[in-house]
């Protein structure tokens, strides 16, 4: 029986201004660069902003390969995070076009990077990473409640120990191959 | 079917049958009502448990502004949002009920008949075959489709009628019948106790299999059934039914996946269990002087056990085991292994008759395998009718049946299922012995040939059997002490087994159902208490130690009387071991399996030069051909065609036999047809054929008890083959006689059963050889090395060279620098100048043999690999191989000509004499191994 294979990818809207109307001296940088994403953004402008990316990158045939299976499976705008579920042979083109968009695909978005942190065969491993990766997050913003400032570059690029740092998202696209694909959902 | 109409009205008959999922089955209409709905709820369950909740920005955001407090709530939120959505999904993942039974218990009936998963799980399944829409059939409303069914459903139903016909009779008779007796003379007469009728043993015959209730008489025609046969032929392979093995329906393997399970319970955690209850005990009873002299005839002759240092074990209290051998013509003949116990006289006599060894009346049992039992049997009978006063024996078969218990919870198991008879500590010794032994987790770590022997009550007792508590006790000293000396002396009386009256005894246990009303009746919790009508079970429990590794598991052997041993294995079966787990069942191929791992030669199989053993590796060849001529002749190996190398074609022997005829240069057997083809070696033309059919009678008369050719070969110990080694004067080998060694390979290789043996070939004066700088001949022509039909001449140093580098360089590194000339020209260092590689390269263009065109394959090498030895250098073949699991690499046991090896040894020297190459029937590779007698 044929598989229909995919990989997930789990990607951060990365922001490196401050929104209007708030001064950029006053905010921590934990929460400057872990923004919140604008409410407008839906999974239909996500997908329309990467398949014009892919286009304009890859042409049609990139864009061709990339439509059948690309689809949003979690979007958070309140945390800035998503879950992204593209074909196992076509993953790198998806990749590549979120590694290009500069801005968030709605009218007048504000620049950000989006950065992919976790690519798996099974979307659990990907919920596995975001959880722990969000735990991260609250204890270094505990951290910095205590008056303590935290590490906030350390905590938002902190992969599995501090040795991997921004290695973390391209290593993992190896390990993806040993997950149990039979709790993958699709 | 009569059971069915003989429930109560009030019992629902229907609760043992299948229930088919109502809405799936009975009504189609229903069905298509409730599909669509069912499944549009599942998608919904689906979507749900996908669903991963999310927060709008305003939640990260105080009044439009970042703040860290809304921060963390949010980041909260993911988490437990992620955490909810895993675990639905998880919950709605698509595993079916059936799947969440431990795997050992699944069965593929329960994906069709909710009847066979537990319980517990049996509502879910029940809604999940409705769900979609299995198809289930209920076995009672199926239709006959064969005539044949049909007539069985015709006859079921007409005995149903009349079974029904008989118990309405039976029922009006006794009603009508006892009322008359009692009214004439019912207190007149008092009434006649009559004891169940002990079986009959008679002197020097053969034992009568028990009688077999008639329900299963006729399956029993040709073979017995072991006890526990119900509980093995439903959880186990069985013995073909019309071809058992020894006369015995024996349980081959079990149904499950077992090899490596088995190779852990029996070394590392837990424990295997097998019924042997087809192991043949015999019984000798006679003058102490006359058992000595049919035992010395037996093969008993070392001195040590009439001896002083035998005391212990003609007083009963070690045993011993080992090979039984009979006289044959200035010869010995082994018949096989057997363990013997004497029976404690009875202390009152002792006193008294301490000085007559004529008068002193003894008994032994003899256990011996079901193979050689027939042998030994009618051995023993002509010793024991040479002597004066006459000894008898009897033949206690079917009165003796026992299990053996092997691994690390074996001890522990015992002592859950055996408690002594009377309570009161004292009563009898061995068994105050034998309940301290809790926290031994080697039977091997008792003294050598120890046993014990005591009565123990019925386990159904104490059923289910409670975890005993196993105390770290490894260091204990007082167990330590009773390990080291082993006071099994004090207070030895005769043991309850060799009694008839006691095994009779034991054999009346009270029927289940009086156990389950007296359970019903105590105390729950509370244990039920033995009463007179529970007869005390006699046992013996022997300890022996398997191999001569020191760490090896030693096995417990349970003897108790074959009637007792059904209730014994279910209590044993149901124990739970505080390793956890329940002992394992084992078969005849996982005793094979543990003997092989530790090195042990297992009987009959490894042993072909005995009677049974012949008669075992005939059996295994006819079913090796039965398998071979069962494949498609593409896929099986064509014998004519195996290229040896160097110019040799065709297997030699037979390939699918442990063909010592050919080895021994014996007339051919026929009788079972299997070597009319494959034997190019002997019999490539229809005359040689003829011939060799000619042949055969004179080879007949060569020996006369069997007509088998093979029957000439004789196996021979490892004591009298380590006293021909070290013999100073060249004395020889009796003819055609088997040593059994156990094979370990030096390297790489894995050696099958029917692999040939061989020694490593002479070391030969040089040839006229030609330098190998002219090795550029065509390839037309053969290798200088090689002539035609011979190996190479320099192939002992090939093979020498393949030895692992720790043990070449005391051999001499000569044999690997001449291995690296013919071979391969040298590689090119890394980093070498140009110069170097300059001379390098012309040096490998002149002397390498050029790749193309290719010399005809395996002339000189089979893949750079040295070539097997010529036939002249077989010396044996492989009985038993496999990658051993406990080693980590490939083992075998199996068979050399004493007469070659002895040769060998002599001329080469016990460290080069030992090495052999092991090549496996139908293939053209051989291994480098190195062999050691057993």
């Amino acid at each position: 029986m044929v598989r229909l294979k995919d990989r997930y990818l789990l990607v951060h809207i990365i922001y490196t201004d401050v929104p209007a109307g708030q001064a950029k001296d006053s905010v921590p940088d934990l929460l400057l660069y872990n923004q919140p994403t604008t409410g407008e953004l839906k999974p239909q402008h996500l997908l329309k902003g990467i398949r014009s990316e892919v286009a304009s990158l890859f042409g049609d045939c990139g864009s061709g390969a990339i439509d059948r299976s690309l689809q949003v499976k979690y979007l958070s705008p309140a945390t800035s995070t998503f879950i992204l579920r593209v074909s196992r042979d076509h993953h790198r083109l998806a990749w590549a076009a979120l590694s290009f968009m500069d801005r968030v695909p709605v009218r007048n978005g504000r620049p950000c990077v989006f950065r992919v942190v976790r690519v798996s065969g099974t979307i659990r491993k990907v919920e596995e990473e975001a959880i722990r990766r969000a735990k991260l997050l609250v204890l270094s913003a505990k951290q910095e409640m205590s008056g303590k400032s935290s590490d906030a570059l350390g905590a938002l690029l902190r992969g599995k120990d501090q040795g991997r740092s921004l290695t973390t998202a391209a290593d993992q696209d190896d390990d993806s191959e040993m997950e149990d694909v039979d709790a993958s959902r699709d | 079917m009569d059971r069915r109409k003989s429930f109560p009205a009030g019992k629902a008959p229907d609760a043992k049958r299948k229930e088919p999922p109502p809405a799936a089955n009975n009504s189609k209409n229903q069905a298509h009502d409730t599909r669509p709905n069912s499944h549009a709820l599942k998608r919904v369950k689906f979507n749900d448990a996908r669903n991963i909740r999310s927060q709008p920005p305003d939640a990260a955001l105080e009044d439009g502004r970042l703040d860290l407090q809304k921060f963390l709530s949010a980041r909260e939120y993911e988490i437990k949002a992620l955490e909810t959505s895993m675990r639905k999904c998880k919950a709605s993942n698509a595993t079916r009920v059936f799947q969440q039974v431990p795997r050992a218990m699944r069965r593929r009936t329960a994906s069709h008949n909710v009847k066979r998963v537990p319980k517990r799980l049996r509502e879910r399944a029940k809604r999940e075959q409705i769900g979609d829409n299995t198809p289930t059939v209920e076995a009672r409303k199926r239709r006959p489709r064969t005539t044949r069914a049909r007539i069985r459903a015709e006859t079921a139903k007409k005995l149903d009628i009349l079974a029904a016909r008989k118990r309405k009779r039976r029922l009006e008779k006794p009603a009508v019948g006892g009322a008359m007796v009692k009214g004439k003379e019912g207190d007149a007469k008092p009434t006649v106790q009559s004891r169940a009728p002990r079986p009959k043993i008679r002197r020097n015959t053969l034992n009568e299999p028990p009688k077999i209730k008639s329900k299963f008489r006729k399956r029993q025609l040709n073979k017995t059934w072991l006890p526990t046969h119900l509980w093995h032929a439903k959880r186990a392979t069985m013995a073909e039914p019309s071809k058992p093995i020894w006369r015995f329906a024996i349980p081959i393997t079990s149904t499950e996946k077992c090899y490596r399970p088995t190779h852990r319970a029996s070394g590392q955690k837990g424990a295997v269990a097998w019924d042997m209850s087809y192991m043949s005990t015999i019984g000798l009873y006679g003058s102490s002087l006359g058992v000595e002299r049919v035992l010395r005839a037996l093969g008993l002759t070392q001195e040590g056990l009439w001896a002083a240092r035998g005391q212990k074990w003609r007083g009963g209290s070690r045993k011993w085991s080992g090979l039984l051998s009979k006289d044959r013509k200035e010869s010995r003949r082994i018949i096989g292994p057997a363990t013997i116990i004497w029976n404690p006289e009875p202390a009152a006599e002792t006193a008294q008759e301490l000085g007559d060894p004529k008068r002193s009346q003894r008994e032994l049992l003899i256990r011996t395998h079901p193979s050689c039992f027939l042998e030994l049997f009618n051995e023993l009978l002509k010793l024991v009718k040479m002597q004066s006063p006459q000894l008898h024996i009897e033949d206690l078969r079917f009165e003796i049946g026992s299990i053996e218990l092997t691994g690390p919870g074996s001890t522990e198991a015992l002592l859950g299922i055996l408690k002594p008879y009377d309570d009161k500590p004292g009563a009898e010794y061995q068994a105050d012995i034998f309940e301290s032994l809790a926290g031994v987790t080697n039977p091997a770590s008792l003294p050598k040939d120890a046993f014990l022997a005591f009565s123990a009550r019925d386990p159904r007792l104490a059923y289910p059997p409670k975890q005993v508590n196993v105390p770290d006790r490894t260091t204990d000293p007082a167990l330590l002490e009773t390990l080291t000396k082993w006071p099994v002396e004090k207070n030895l009386a005769p043991f309850g087994l060799f009694s008839r009256d006691t095994r009779h005894r034991a054999s009346q246990l009270p029927s289940q159902k009086s156990i389950n009303r007296r359970k019903g009746s105590s105390l729950p919790g509370k244990e039920v208490l033995v009463t007179a009508a529970d007869p005390p079970i006699p046992v013996i429990l022997l300890a022996s130690r398997s191999s001569t590794a020191v760490q090896a598991q030693g096995t417990w052997t349970l003897m108790a009387p074959w009637k007792c041993i059904l209730p014994i294995w279910y209590s044993l079966m149901h124990y739970p071991l505080s390793t956890g787990g329940n002992p394992r069942l084992g078969g005849l191929d996982e005793q094979r399996q543990i003997a092989f791992e530790q090195n042990v030669p297992w009987f009959p199989g490894d042993f072909p030069g005995t009677d049974a053993g012949l008669s075992w590796e005939l059996d295994q060849q006819i079913k090796r051909k039965r398998d071979w001529d069962r494949r498609p002749k593409g896929k099986r190996v064509e014998w004519k065609s195996l290229d040896l190398g160097a110019g040799r074609k065709g297997e030699i022997g037979d390939g699918l036999a442990c063909d010592f005829e050919h080895l021994f240069g014996l007339p051919k057997n026929n009788i079972s047809g299997l070597n009319n083809t494959q034997n190019p070696a002997i019999s490539d033309d229809p005359n040689a054929m003829e011939l060799d059919h000619l042949d055969k009678p004179q080879g007949a008369q060569a020996s006369e008890d069997s007509p088998n050719p093979m029957a000439v070969i004789k196996q021979m110990t490892k004591a009298s083959f380590g006293a021909l080694v070290a013999s100073p004067t060249n004395e020889k080998a009796p003819n055609s006689s088997i040593v059994t060694v156990t094979l370990t390979f030096t390297g790489r290789g894995v050696a099958s059963p029917c692999a040939r043996i061989y020694r490593l070939p002479p070391q030969k004066s040089p040839m006229p050889v030609l330098p190998s700088t002219q090795a550029e001949v065509p390839a037309t022509e053969p290798p200088p090395s090689t002539i035609f039909g011979l190996p190479p001449s320099d192939l002992r140093e090939q093979w020498l060279g393949k030895l692992p580098a720790k043990s070449t360089s005391s051999l001499g590194g000569k044999g690997r620098q001449a291995k690296k000339q013919t071979s391969a020209p040298p590689r090119m260092p890394p980093g070498a100048d140009l110069k170097t590689r300059k001379r390098l390269l012309a040096a490998s263009l002149l002397t390498a043999e050029p790749q193309f065109p290719k010399s005809s394959t395996n002339q000189t090498d089979v893949g750079r690999h040295p070539l097997c030895p010529g036939e002249e250098e077989l010396i044996g073949f492989v009985t038993a191989g496999a990658f051993s699991l406990s080693e980590g690499k490939g083992t075998a046991i199996g068979s050399l000509s004493a007469e070659k090896v002895l040769e060998t040894v002599r001329e080469t020297g016990a460290r080069e004499g030992h090495l052999c190459v092991v090549r496996n029937a139908g293939e053209t590779v051989g291994w480098l191994a190195r062999w050691e007698v057993v």
